[in-house]
Formats: C-alpha cells, structure tokens, sequence
C-alpha cells in the first residue's frame, strides 16, 4: 500500500467541498431533518429505534456517494492520460486499484463516522451489534458502488458523466426504500434496484427483516434471501459489464 | 543492425565508442518492429517492419509528419503498448522491466496530469512509486519550476506544465529519456526555454530521444536524426547530413515547351541538385546551390517567371526519400506516397554526399 499516494488522493478528495457537501453534508442534514427531528423517532423498530432506521439509511447513502464518485473519478483520470502517465513509473494497476480501494474506504468512513455519531447524540437508540454490523454491511456493500462508478466513467468519458452517476444515485435510493418506506407495488419494484439489497441488508440487525411501514405498525419482511440476492446480482452486473468495458478499450488502442 | 545506418560520420563514431566502453546492450533496440491497430475502417499499419538501434549516450531526434508512427513506436519503447510483431529492447531488457527499474522515462505529448492537484504534490505522488527517486526538490530544481511547486496544475500554462512532466520524468534518474513532442503547442519563447533546460541536463550522460516535426529542434539538440514516414523509416543520419539534405532552396521558374527535356537533363546533372520536377508549366528545382541554379535558370536556360523558396521539410522529405539512400531502401515508395510534392516526375539525382551550405 502506497501511503504518500494513497493520502495526497484523500487530500485531492478532501479539498473538493462541493463533493464533500453531497457526501457528508447532506445526508446528514437528512438524517437531522427526516430521522432525529421527527416526532417518530423515539418509536421502537426490532433492536433499537426509528431514529437509527433512518440513521443507517442515510450512511449508506453517504457512503454510497462517496464511492461512486471515487471510481468515475478513476476511470475519467486514467482516459484523461494519467493511466499513461502512471505507465511510466513501477506502479501496477492492482497497487493502483488498492489505492483507489483504500481511498474509497476512508472517504466512505467521512459520513458514516459523522452520521453514526450525530445518530449517537441526537436519540438513536439500537444493540451494540446493531452499531457494529450495519456500519461493516454499509462499508463494504458501498466499496461494490464504486464499480458503478467506475461504470459510467468508462461509458462516458467525462467528468459530467460521473456528476450524473452520483446524482441518479438519488432515485436509486428513492427506489431503494431509502428516504421513504414503500409499500406494495412500489416496494415490490423497489427489490429488484440496485441500493435496495444494499440498504435492507445494514438494516437487518437493527430490523431483524422487520419492514416499515408509513400505515402501521411493521410487518414480517420476506427474508433475508431478498436483499443478499438483490447485492449479490447487482455485483455480478456491475463487475462484468466493468469488465467488457475496460476490455473494450484495450482492444481498441 | 548497424549495416543498415550509412557509414557513421564523425560525431556518431565517438558517440559508438563511448557507448560500448559504458554498457554492452544499446540503449534502444527494435528489430523487426511492426504495430498494427484495428479501428472502424479496417486495420492500420501505424509502424511498418522497422529497425532501429540507438547506442547509449546519443541524443536522437524522431522526425516525421503527424502520422508517421513516432508516437506508436515511442510508445512501443516505454512498453505502454505491445509491438503486433518485433521485437524491442531497452538496455537489453522488456521495456515495462526497464521502466519498473527505473531505466527508461519520458516526457509524454498531452494530457497525462491531475489538473487538481499542485506541482509539488504531483511529483510527490508520482516519486511515491519508485523506490529510490531523486528528492522532490532536486528534480523541481532541474526542471526550473521550483518557484511553481505550490501552484495547481489547472493554473499553469502549457509550458509550466510540460516542465513539470520534464520533472516527472526525471525521478527515476533514467538512463534513456523519451520526449514525445515535448514542445508541442509552445509559443517561441517557451521552446527555447524548454530546451535550454534540456540541454544543461543533456550532460548528463543520458540518452535522449525525442520526436518532433520542427527540423530546427532536431538541428539544434539531435546528434542523429531518424525520419519516419507512414510508419516506416525513410532516413537515418547526422544532423549535418540532414540538414544539407533539407536547406537547401527550391527554385521555380517557366521553361519553353520545347526545349524542356533539355533543360531538364541539363538541370539533372548539376551538383547539388536534389530533385527537378515538373508541375503545370513550371520546372521546379531542389539544390543546395540555388543561387546557381537561378542564374542558370534566367540566362542559358531561357526561364522566365522565377521564384525561389527556402526549403520545407516536406521538401526535405521527397529530397530523402527519392535520393536512393540506403536507409530508405523499404521505405521508398511510401515515403513519396506521403509527400504530395513528390509527383511521378521527381527525378533521382546523385547523392549530395554531405554538402553543407
């Protein structure tokens, strides 16, 4: 691991406050708004309270942000040249992806680690278990966005394209169950989008499968089966379609 | 290999024998080196079967039109891309082995930097990879962009940032420096200055190879010249020997119907003509001596009409490639194909043998 690379990346990443905001900022600010300020949010979900349903809900969408914006990054520097730059020097592109990895991962850990303990002094409430592994599931289930990222840089070549990949991770979360708790028809086409699996799964120790509702008091989800499924297929489709892109434009040199 | 270049004039000899006493393996070596891409209109052939040994220690200027391969083939050398067929070597090893050992580095034509990010922090990063790079501040000092280092890359101009790439490729202190283009898009005053920096570097004892389409670049730094044309090699020599090739003076003027093949072959056989041609109406002639030639022109030959214009590269180009020279023996026919000038009626003159204006 290449620490001097790996921290003048955090620093190029860090000083970029309009991306910070999104990623930082404003899902904070919506976990404040939507989570703790909400007369709801004392009403007891599985193993803690409504407050840190939506607390992990908003990590993830942070982190969600952060890693996205991370892997387009990488795909539009190494077509902008930097890739034959770096071809110039011993790095290999895995001591590459290992630091883009680990850049990924710390600025993921920005809205998670702010979020968790704004979640920790404004009222939620949830087993120490619950803290720990949705946290973990956030971490690790954004690090698979990155490649969605990494997607829409390579399709489109610019910077705009990765704006654009970052901003439709809005719907996405919409249709994920994120902001809001769907119900019938709409939850049932929320199952089959790419946040959903990701977002039911670091739920899942807090709800134990438990979904909410906006109606009454929540019902028995239909498994964990579901989410894992969701994450596991949307992984697949992501990496083999980055695949057959950096391919492509191998062969097209 | 060698049989190929013609015999090495002075400058080069001294540079060969200093070389063999340093190190065994050339610099650079390219044997049978052809690179052929696929793309929408079927496949291209960007280099052409070509050979090329560059000793240690000799500055060699790559000089051909856009399009020629220079790129490819430097780019083939730094191992950024895969000969289709060939082979090449640096120092005798792969060349992604020379560049992971630090040997072999360049200053690339465009893009190639984080706008974001400062000078100082650029160099950082990049001397991050190697493991025993010259101190960041050495190579800003080298570079001249010490005064720079706290500046954003977005906020430099084109020349400030090609010496920080100048920078860059200085970390690994290589033996072989590749510039590709490395004036490209600078005004003047920025060109000279990049090169006053090479050339307090140049002393070094590096070997340098640089592609450019400005032949007084090559005149100026190069001990060598290689031309390309359509991916091939069309000529190989000093810079003396090209450049009594290139500047020489084309002369045009209109010759009577009649008497023209006469005038042409007594045209043909003056010294220092390179090429006579004939274009709607008008003789045009290529020679070291245009003054000669003028005069001839306006009083034996009874031409009227006439112009005289400094020669251009493309000029030097048809006078390389249709002189019969032994190094462009394959490259002959797709030297003049790239060369509009050169129409079917250029004529092969004897060999200048060196003549200097």
């Amino acid at each position: 691991m290449n620490l001097t690379y790996t921290g003048i990346e955090l620093r190029r990443v860090g000083r970029d406050y309009i991306s910070m905001f999104f990623v930082a900022v404003l899902p904070a600010f919506m976990y404040i708004v939507f989570g703790a300020a909400m007369s709801w949010s004392d009403a007891p979900v599985g193993n803690g309270n409504a407050a840190m349903y939506t607390m992990i809900s908003m990590a993830a969408f942070g982190a969600v942000t952060a890693t996205v914006g991370v892997g387009g990054m990488a795909a539009v520097e190494r077509m902008q040249g930097w890739g034959r730059q770096l071809g110039l020097t011993p790095m290999s592109d895995a001591q590459y992806v290992a630091v883009k990895a680990g850049v990924a991962f710390v600025i993921a850990l920005i809205p998670i680690t702010l979020i968790y303990v704004l979640g920790y002094f404004t009222g939620s409430q949830g087993s120490g278990t619950a803290w720990l592994i949705s946290a973990l599931v956030v971490v690790l289930g954004a690090a698979v966005f990155s490649l969605y990222g990494l997607l829409a840089g390579l399709l489109f070549r610019s910077e705009a394209a990765v704006g654009a990949a970052s901003g439709s991770l809005v719907i996405f979360a919409f249709l994920g169950n994120i902001f809001f708790p769907l119900s019938g028809t709409m939850l049932t086409v929320a199952q089959f989008t790419p946040l959903y699996g990701l977002v039911a799964l670091a739920r899942y120790p807090l709800t134990e499968g438990m979904m909410i509702s906006t109606t009454g008091p929540p019902v028995e989800g239909n498994g964990l089966w579901i989410p894992v499924l969701n994450l596991v297929v949307w992984t697949i489709i992501f990496a083999v379609t980055a695949f057959l892109l950096v391919r492509r434009g191998r062969s097209r040199q | 290999m060698t049989a190929h270049h013609r015999a090495p004039p002075l400058v080069i000899g001294s540079l060969v024998a200093m070389s063999t006493s340093a190190t065994t393996a050339p610099a650079v070596q390219l044997v049978g080196v052809t690179k052929q891409f696929r793309t929408a209109d079927g496949p291209v052939v960007a280099v052409d079967n070509i050979d090329l040994e560059v000793p240690s220690g000799q500055i060699m200027a790559f000089l051909g039109p856009n399009g020629a391969g220079k790129t490819t083939a430097l780019d083939m050398v730094l191992g950024l891309t895969e000969p289709t067929t060939g082979t090449v070597s640096v120092h005798g090893q792969r060349p992604r082995q020379a560049v992971r050992a630090g040997r072999v580095s360049a200053v690339l034509q465009s893009g190639g930097l984080l706008r974001d990010l400062s000078v100082r922090e650029t160099v950082q990063m990049i001397a991050s990879t190697f493991p025993d790079p010259r101190p960041v501040d050495e190579v800003l000092e080298k570079a001249g962009i010490t005064s720079l280092a706290g500046r954003k890359v977005s906020k430099c101009s084109g020349g400030e940032q090609q010496r920080l790439r100048f920078a860059l490729a200085l970390l690994p202190d290589p033996d072989l420096l590749i510039l590709d283009e490395p004036t490209a898009g600078m005004d003047v005053t920025a060109r000279r200055e990049f090169w006053d920096t090479m050339r307090a570097d140049a002393d070094s004892g590096r070997t340098v190879i640089f592609a450019t389409h400005y032949l007084e670049e090559a005149d100026a730094f190069a001990q060598r010249i290689v031309m390309m044309a359509a991916g091939q090699i069309v000529a190989d020599g000093t810079t003396t020997e090209i450049r009594a090739r290139a500047s020489g003076r084309t002369v045009s003027a209109r010759v009577d119907g009649s008497a023209l093949e006469a005038t042409l072959a007594q045209l043909r056989s003056r010294p220092g003509v390179h090429s006579v041609t004939v274009e709607s109406g008008r003789v045009q002639v290529h020679a070291t001596d245009s003054d000669a030639i003028a005069l001839a022109l306006l009083t034996e030959l009874g031409g009227t009409e006439l112009e005289v214009s400094s020669g251009s590269l493309d000029q030097a180009f048809v006078a390389l490639t249709s002189g019969g020279a032994p190094a462009a023996a394959h490259g002959h026919t797709n030297g003049q194909a790239t060369a509009p000038t050169a129409a079917a009626a250029t004529t092969s003159t004897t060999e200048p043998e060196g003549t200097l204006r």
